[in-house]
């Protein structure tokens, strides 16, 4: 193109180039407004069944223009990480920059293609919206800027965790899990958005996001300290809980959940165990209130129990009938899952506050509870779930049929036991999966083999026993046939020789209860040396006595106990597996509220004179 | 005194009208509520709620079969439950209707009462293949399939119960 | 206002006045002030006064997550809001370690030369309706209108796009967004020649913008001036040439320079520049199918994210001249102090007041929009 020169005058005939102006179309703008592009950051969408108000949207709102309001009738679901917020946008504020879209972690929020709005002044409050999928003036207008992999920034993946490999673990009992190291802790905890939901669905209530971000700040001793709030037993959750946390992470529902678990672990293991114990100690009551209590068993609920009345002042003496404390978690849990030194780093911190566990003392033969109710001032009864259930199918009275919670405990009191050559375990869970696991190694120390069978009633898409523990099982060798139940164990010269099974059609009703439908035509022998019963747990109440257990109330079978976990009797609580099932972290729920209900029962007991 | 045994199988075969059936189908329902009954106070408090509900159960089923006995109209009522049809394939741990014994707990009184309701249930049916077709057939399939779904009641408790998941 | 500037004063009788341009005249680049003390249709001496546009930018940056700064940083200049966002990125990058796909950086030249485009559009507009011509204004309005159109599709905003995120940028093109581009291209190269004849080469215009607010590179130099202002007095220097970011050391273009310096040379060099950046885009338009691969780099979660402790100085050539960020972190999630080095800072306020003295009263806004001062981003 020709230069542009400032002294050319142009000729007579220049402004005759503007006639051309006249062929051409003029610029028009339509009245109306256009449709918008694709990606256009208009007016907010929100889909009410993908959102789970978990309020990540509110957090990253530079402007502060996201208010999460409660909408009574929608779903709340704290144990799936669900709650009935939804956010409401103030127009006034927001600037459309989408950074609510890239980090919602459910993808639930989207900027819409509309972009008009007008009212009038006495109408001003229509700036401030709550958005639905129908969007702003309930016209349906199509989605703009919407959750994309380009622009997601929610930290989807998680740092993997090491595990020993098959080979590596299969005849021994060492921790098979490794755990985080400094780095790989600090870039899981930053994946946190601080929802809530964790803490929300965990049966303590444990202060998850402040731990997680206190380890984010590389502050470890912090985290133990946000830890100790609600869980003297850290090192044991932190390697065995059921996470309820994970399940309702909010990351979780299109990721991979924080992995709070292994970071509770990583801060308790961070951290040394005589700050561990100071840190615990923090807080505690200076003086002592002169009333005592007993607590029978030296479980998660006894001593969680322990653990708060003795800083609360109180002298606590707690009964237990094995040779060392932690109950289930000991004599329950293989040391590959539960390391017997963990634990008793817990059971340390306990007992270096003042708890004066008396061990191989049995409620019942050793002391009566009578005896207890006449010396203390509160008795909490935290007994757990030992007596293994049997199926009584013929041949189950005899010696090589065993309960898998009496195997456990002897392997975990380190009695010997007769390692059989080949085992069939009956049971589906995750005591099922321990006592295998359990044998497989002893087998594999004993003979340079594994030979173990496992059956279960529930079809594999029901096992209760963690997808984990059955993946780690089969890794090492126990071999597990899902569907099948068990009918007789068959004898041969008087010596246990295998399980007898029937394959099972159908292990649920039509109502959605258990209860299984054989095919007696699909019949199987699965040979061993040894039966092991892992079907059910029960409470063995017989250190009660009659006269005790007449007095009390039950329900269904469990000692009635209100929503402190006390009896009805005045003096005597219950609390744990005992009364709400098998699970830890539900038993440091229980040892708390208990402990609540003690001391403030203990604080009235003073008599004006 | 266990109701499941020759001579009250003898007694209600001998049987041809309906309403005398269904007589006897009541007394074996009350001997039942009386049994569970008299068994609450020998159990252990913690299970007391089993034997006490099973009485309880046993009364209903013998209120609904009292109520059938006084109405007139049986024979439609009857009718209706025949095309019903008796599904027999559930087993629970090897019923062999133990001894309850001096003490028993929660798994032997349910595995006792499933067989109760088993043996009774075979005893209708084997009743049913041995009578003409008409009502009184009718009526022996009918009890026959009551006794089915009040041991699949059972079954489900029995299963809550005794395997609670292994945890 | 300054309250000082009010003072009653007692003076002799003269001939002087002050007369108040601003905050909202159309002689006025955005939303400022401007005091000048005149002799008649001569000004004696001018005062800039800033701060109707204060947002407190830089102090609420350091109140607000990291990534939450990326909504503000557009907002600093309104018409060429890009490099705004490109330069606080790479100042984050920079000190993250962070590095840019390379698919990411050719997305960003796009953006800023298209940008770069829609301000000196709109410029030429400005300029010629300060001396009285308005259709300029119109047609560089309109046709600025259509790389609006295209930023919408590319980024979803047509003025503040908060395209750029730290690690690259938010969006890959929609599909066809290459012959769009082109399109447009095309179109306003064809327009270049209406342009041309009813500015450029209008001795209406030409007339009245030579000779108005001369600087002599001395002077730049010594004021800090920068941009198409600098190079209107000779001196070829452009950061996008002389000290490279992104992927400008791949693309061929040229730096035009012009002389003496005056409002004539400003407005010649802006033309010529758009003609550049017409170039530049094809070049990038060509280039970009053959580029797959991310649009940026892993980052992580924004609520947590520490950025270490350090600090930082870049800069890219925007519109107006040399526009640059200091960040300083102190290994927070949120920026210690940010600061924009912001060219119109100097043009608006030093350099204004210095050309105004001795001009006449009708050149006054001339002169201002002829160094394309941007009151948002003197203010911030």
């Amino acid at each position: 193109m020709r230069d542009i020169d400032h002294q050319d005058r142009g000729g007579l005939l220049a402004p005759l180039k503007n006639l051309s102006f006249f062929a051409r179309q003029p610029i028009t703008e339509p009245l109306g407004p256009r449709p918008a592009s694709a990606n256009y950051r208009g007016f907010h969408l929100n889909d009410w069944d993908l959102c789970i108000g978990c309020s990540t949207c509110q957090k990253v709102c530079d402007n502060a223009a996201i208010t999460m309001v409660r909408v009574p009738g929608l779903p709340e679901d704290p144990a799936k990480g669900i709650r009935n917020l939804r956010p409401a946008i103030d127009y006034g504020r927001c600037c459309w920059c989408a950074l609510c879209v890239d980090l919602c972690p459910t993808g639930s929020i989207a900027l819409s293609r509309e972009y008009v709005h007008t009212c009038l002044d006495s109408e001003l409050d229509s700036y401030f919206i709550l958005p639905d999928a129908r969007g702003i003036h309930g016209t349906p207008y199509p989605k703009g800027w919407a959750k994309s992999t380009d622009a997601d920034l929610v930290a989807l993946e998680r740092q993997p965790m090491t595990e020993q490999a098959p080979a590596d673990r299969i005849d021994n009992f060492s921790e098979i899990v490794a755990g985080y190291d400094a780095n790989q802790a600090l870039i899981e905890a930053s994946r946190c958005v601080q929802c809530g939901m964790c803490h929300d669905a965990c049966p303590t209530h444990m202060h998850a996001p402040e731990y997680i971000r206190a380890i984010w700040n590389g502050d470890p001793e912090g985290a133990v300290r946000e830890i100790y709030r609600t869980n003297p037993f850290a090192h044991t959750c932190g390697r065995v809980c059921t996470h309820r946390c994970e399940t309702a992470c909010s990351v979780g529902h299109r990721g991979a959940p924080i992995a709070i678990r292994w970071l509770k672990r990583y801060a308790m293991d961070a951290v040394d165990h005589e700050r561990v114990k100071q840190i615990a100690a923090e807080g505690r009551a200076d003086f002592i209130s002169g009333k005592r209590v007993a607590i029978v068993g030296a479980g998660p609920a006894g001593l969680t129990a322990a653990f708060d009345l003795v800083r609360q002042g109180h002298d606590v003496t707690v009964l237990e009938a094995q040779a060392q404390g932690g109950g289930m978690v000991r004599y329950g849990i293989p040391d590959y899952r539960m390391p017997a030194d963990r634990l008793d780093r817990d059971l340390d911190v306990i007992t270096s506050l003042g708890v004066k566990i008396r061990y191989n003392t049995r409620v019942g033969v050793d002391l009566t509870m009578e005896r207890l109710q006449a010396e203390y001032d509160a008795v909490v009864l935290g007994v757990g779930l030992w007596m293994g259930r049997s199926t009584r199918v013929p041949g189950s009275d005899q010696a090589g049929v065993k309960r898998a919670v009496d195997l456990l405990r002897a392997v975990a009191a380190g009695e010997s036991i007769e390692v059989p050559q080949s085992a069939v375990i009956i049971g589906g869970g995750n005591v099922a999966m321990d006592i295998a696991r359990t044998l497989a190694r002893l087998q594999q120390q004993r003979y340079g083999e594994v030979r173990i069978i496992l059956t279960a009633l529930e079809d594999l898409d029901h096992f209760l026993a963690d997808a984990d523990e059955i993946r780690e099982a089969r890794e090492e060798g126990v071999q597990i046939l899902a569907a099948r139940g068990p009918q007789e164990i068959l004898l041969r010269e008087g010596q246990v020789a295998g399980l007898r099974t029937w394959g099972v059609r159908s292990i649920f009703d039509q109502g959605g209860r258990f209860a299984p439908n054989y095919d007696p035509a699909d019949e199987q022998i699965h040979p061993g040396d040894l039966v092991v019963e892992a079907i059910g747990q029960a409470a063995d109440v017989a250190l009660l006595g009659e006269a005790l257990t007449e007095a009390l109330q039950w329900h269904r079978g469990r000692l009635q106990v209100d929503g402190q976990g006390r009896t009805n009797l005045e003096w005597l609580w219950a609390a744990g597996d005992t009364v709400r099932g098998p699970d830890v972290v539900s038993a440091v729920a229980d040892g708390h509220r208990v402990a609540d209900s003690i001391h403030a029962y203990l604080s009235v007991q003073e008599h004006a004179p | 005194m266990i109701e499941g045994h020759q001579g009250s199988y003898d007694r209600i075969k001998s049987k041809t009208s309906l309403k005398e059936v269904l007589e006897v189908a009541c007394s074996f329902e009350a001997s039942a509520r009386d049994f569970y009954r008299d068994l609450a106070p020998k159990v252990s408090k913690n299970i007391r709620w089993l034997a006490e509900d099973l009485a309880a159960e046993e009364q209903c089923h013998y209120d609904l079969l009292r109520g059938l006995a006084d109405h007139p109209d049986i024979v439609e009522q009857i009718a209706v439950e025949v095309h019903t049809p008796a599904n027999n394939t559930r087993f629970s741990d090897a019923i062999h209707l133990p001894d309850l014994g001096p003490r028993p707990d929660d798994q032997a009184v349910l595995q006792y009462a499933m067989g109760r309701e088993h043996i009774a249930m075979e005893h209708y049916q084997s009743l049913a293949e041995g009578t003409e077709p008409g009502p009184i057939r009718d009526m022996f399939v009918y009890l026959a399939n009551e006794e089915t779904k009040h041991k699949a009641e059972l079954e489900k408790l029995y299963y809550e119960t005794v395997h609670s998941g292994g945890v | 206002m300054r309250p000082e500037n009010y003072e009653a004063q007692s003076q002799p009788p003269s001939y002087d006045y002050e007369l108040n341009i601003g905050p909202n005249h159309p002689g006025i680049e955005g939303n400022y002030a401007f005091k000048l003390r005149l002799n008649g249709d001569r000004v004696i001496a001018g005062r800039a006064d800033a701060g109707y546009l204060h947002r407190g930018f830089e102090k609420l940056m350091e109140g607000r997550l990291w990534i939450q700064n990326l909504a503000i940083t557009p907002r600093i200049c309104v018409p060429d809001p890009v490099p705004m966002e490109v330069s606080y990125c790479l100042a984050v990058e920079d000190l993250c370690g962070l590095v840019v796909p390379e698919r990411a950086q050719w997305l960003r030249v796009l953006q800023l030369e298209l940008s770069r485009i829609a301000a000196h559009l709109f410029i030429f507009g400005g300029h010629a309706a300060t001396t009285g011509m308005y259709t300029p204004m119109f047609w560089g309005i309109a046709d600025r209108d259509l790389i609006l159109d295209l930023f919408e599709e590319m980024t979803g905003g047509r003025v503040y796009h908060i395209y750029n995120i730290p690690g690259g940028v938010r969006r890959d093109l929609p599909d066809g967004f290459g012959e769009r581009v082109t399109h447009t291209l095309d179109y306003l190269e064809s327009r270049l020649p209406d342009y041309d004849n009813l500015l450029f080469t209008n001795q209406v215009f030409v007339q009245r913008a030579r000779g108005c607010g001369p600087i002599s590179q001395q002077q730049a130099l010594e004021w800090g001036v920068t941009g198409p202002n600098l190079r209107a007095t000779g001196l070829k220097f452009d950061v996008r040439r002389d000290d490279p970011y992104l992927v400008y050391d791949q693309l061929e273009f040229d730096i035009p320079t012009e002389e003496p310096g005056d409002a004539w040379a400003r407005a010649l060099v802006r033309r010529r520049e758009l003609k550049e950046s017409i170039r530049i885009i094809r070049q990038v338009v060509a280039r970009l199918p053959e580029l797959a691969g991310p649009i940026r780099c892993p980052i992580p979660n924004p609520l947590a994210w520490n950025v270490p402790a350090g600090s930082t100085y870049t800069r890219v050539e925007s519109s107006k001249g040399e526009l640059a960020w200091y960040v300083v972190s102190d290994g927070g999630e949120r920026p210690y102090r940010t600061h924009v080095r912001g060219p119109s800072q100097m043009h608006a306020v030093q350099v204004l007041e210095q050309l105004a003295i001795g001009c006449r009263i009708e050149d006054v806004a001339q002169i201002m929009f002829s160094l394309d001062a941007c009151p948002p981003e003197v203010d911030r």
